[in-house]
């Protein structure tokens, strides 16, 4: 068994007895009516990914998940106790209520019929206790921040709800975490809570599939039209309370509310470069590579910085280095690193704890890093499309990979890396068989282009430079 | 830059090899970052850490807490480990230089980020 099987199987293990615990605190709590709502959730992951966001879901909620066939979504039920840590979850962009699922829909001949089904489905659905949730889900998610410049102010109000307190679930500490600028949002939300029925909503609908005769803008059209006229809400594209979302894949139908209004993949980055990962994706990486206590996990192109701040922040027991050769990318994760400071200023109140992680300016091709230090290697290596080029890349992998086996340690180094050019990847590995063994490739869809990420483990062959076998370079 | 991660790099100068480390610190101007304690990542990290190297930075930095080396129980002992805790994540270097023994070239640390690049006459090629 090799030794990254071998830990995460002790991390199942681990996982299984926090299944336990959950379930025993869910069944003695009180009763009350909303208490023992059970409730599906879906959530969009990065597509590729689906079984890491299931494998957080089960470590950390202990539910299991149903993976769709529609790319990039998962379902799990939950108790509504669990909304809050719902929220917390680092591998999900965006979570929604399911009100109703259909695995085999059966759609009718024509476009007036279909759409007359879907405006007479609106008045059949169950919506009370979905809606349930979204009302307490309201204190819970993210409100959308007014995004008009990054100064030094505005930094702060961006709160990330995975680090507010709501996990012990006091909602009255979520309420004192608010800023200034929130208390405007907030008054609205009162006013409304008075006048239920005047409640604000929107249809968003997701159509793939070859064989329909309708838009997905019909859908939405037709069906948020039966929606209104069953609920008297009013109808706003762009500042809505609630918003519905019709997902149709083939003949797949899942009818849902959403529950967060800003993707929660922005959290962590402040100041965005010109190719910034998502955070969710970073998690994603980071995951596979199961850190252990005390690793050293070291990103040497890491640009604005976005996979080591998610790890520092997420694996805080493991020490955390960003590397760049390009002084603004340097520039800009230091500035994302003090922004999270700021953040955890604002939650403690009063000191500001420092996070495991270090930024250097280097060249990857050339590490200051002596050889066989670093446990955990994870990289966006530049595609060659918007950052680098494709040709430089030929010589860039190579050197890469060369260099960075060099400093993995051999036998229980692993590396997760990132690339669109998967060619040029392919064949700079083949030449490395003795160094890098390929554990794990996960497909995934980074912005259309359809990119790889390649789980490596490092072999225990000590590294050998090629000087020792023709005399050119002083052996390390 | 933190002292743990000044454990970490060497000099990669061309022909400098393993003289390359470690690198001499001098500071111009540190600051006291706090951060959570966490006994647990402090014990197993201890053993991993070049202790000649961290005494002479932290000497460097007139940290006198450091001991000359590892007493048996160290794990246990959280005066020990508040002690290594603070040396370790809590000084940060913001502006410093790092040099090579070997080579004499000099790193410069600005606004806590090490320059490690080189110029070309002076990388391996």
């Amino acid at each position: 068994m090799s030794d990254v099987q071998e830990a995460t199987n002790q991390l199942l293990d681990v996982n299984l007895h926090e299944n336990w615990s959950s379930i025993q605190v869910t069944e003695s709590g009180p009763r009350s009516e909303s208490e023992h709502l059970q409730v599906t959730i879906g959530a969009t992951v990065p597509t590729g990914f689906e079984q890491t966001a299931a494998d957080e879901v089960r470590e950390k909620l202990g539910s299991s998940c149903k993976i769709s066939k529609d790319r990039g979504k998962i379902y799990f039920d939950i108790s509504v106790e669990s909304l809050a840590q719902v929220h917390c979850l680092r591998s999900v962009d965006n979570l929604f209520v399911v009100v109703k699922e259909f695995k085999d829909y059966q759609f009718k001949e024509t476009k007036e019929e279909v759409l007359k089904d879907f405006e007479e489905l609106a008045g059949k659905l169950p919506w009370s206790d979905p809606l349930k949730v979204w009302k307490i889900n309201t204190n819970f998610k993210k409100k959308k921040t007014k995004r008009k410049k990054i100064n030094q102010n505005t930094d702060s109000h961006i709160l990330d709800y995975y680090e507010n307190p709501a996990i012990k679930e006091e909602i009255s500490t979520l309420v004192g975490d608010d800023l200034a600028s929130y208390k405007d949002e907030k008054d609205e939300s009162s006013k409304e809570e008075t006048h239920p029925k005047m409640l604000k909503f929107r249809v968003t609908c997701n159509r793939a599939g070859e064989k329909h005769c309708f838009s997905s803008n019909e859908a939405a059209r037709d069906f948020g039209g039966a929606v209104q006229d069953y609920f008297k809400w009013k109808a706003d594209m762009t500042n809505f309370d609630v918003e519905v979302l019709l997902n149709i894949h083939d003949s797949e139908i899942v009818v849902g509310i959403a529950l967060t209004e800003e993707s929660l993949h922005r959290r962590n980055i402040t100041h965005f470069g010109p190719t910034t990962l998502r955070s969710t994706l970073a998690y994603g990486m980071l995951r596979l590579c199961a850190p252990q206590p005390t690793d050293i996990i070291v990103d040497p192109m890491c640009g604005t910085g976005a996979i080591p701040i998610e790890g520092a922040t997420e694996w805080s027991n493991c020490y955390h280095i960003a590397g760049d050769n390009n002084p603004l990318a340097v520039d800009r994760a230091a500035n994302n690193i003090s922004s999270l400071l700021t953040k955890s200023q604002i939650k403690e109140g009063e000191v500001s704890w420092g996070l495991p992680i270090d930024a250097v300016q280097w060249d990857i091709c050339n590490l200051p890093l002596r050889t066989g230090t670093v446990d955990i290697i994870v990289t966006d290596m530049p595609f060659g499309k918007r950052m680098g080029s494709k040709k430089r890349n030929w010589n860039l992998y190579p050197a890469c990979l060369r260099e960075m086996s060099r400093v993995c340690r051999p036998g229980t180094g692993r590396a997760a890396l990132l690339t669109q050019d998967k060619k040029c990847f392919t064949k700079a590995l083949s030449g490395m068989g003795h160094v890098w063994r390929k554990v794990h490739t996960v497909w995934v869809n980074i912005g259309g282009l359809h990119a790889a990420v390649y789980l490596l483990k490092r072999t225990p062959q000590a590294f050998v430079h090629p000087s020792e076998q023709d005399g050119e370079r002083t052996p390390w | 830059m933190k002292l743990l991660t000044h454990n970490l790099p060497s000099s990669h100068v061309q022909g400098v090899g393993p003289r390359g480390f470690p690198l001499h610190l001098q500071a111009t101007e540190v600051r006291i970052n706090p951060m959570e304690f966490n006994p647990d990542f402090l014990a197993c990290m201890i053993p991993k850490v070049e202790w000649a190297v961290l005494l002479e930075a932290a000497d460097t930095l007139h940290l006198v807490e450091v001991p000359k080396g590892l007493t048996e129980g160290y794990d246990h002992d959280e005066k020990f480990l508040r002690q290594m805790h603070h040396v370790l994540l809590e000084e940060d270097v913001l502006e410093g230089t790092l040099q090579c023994p070997e080579s004499g070239h000099l790193f410069p640390i600005s606004r806590r980020i090490p320059n490690m690049l080189l110029s070309d006459e002076e990388t391996e090629t």
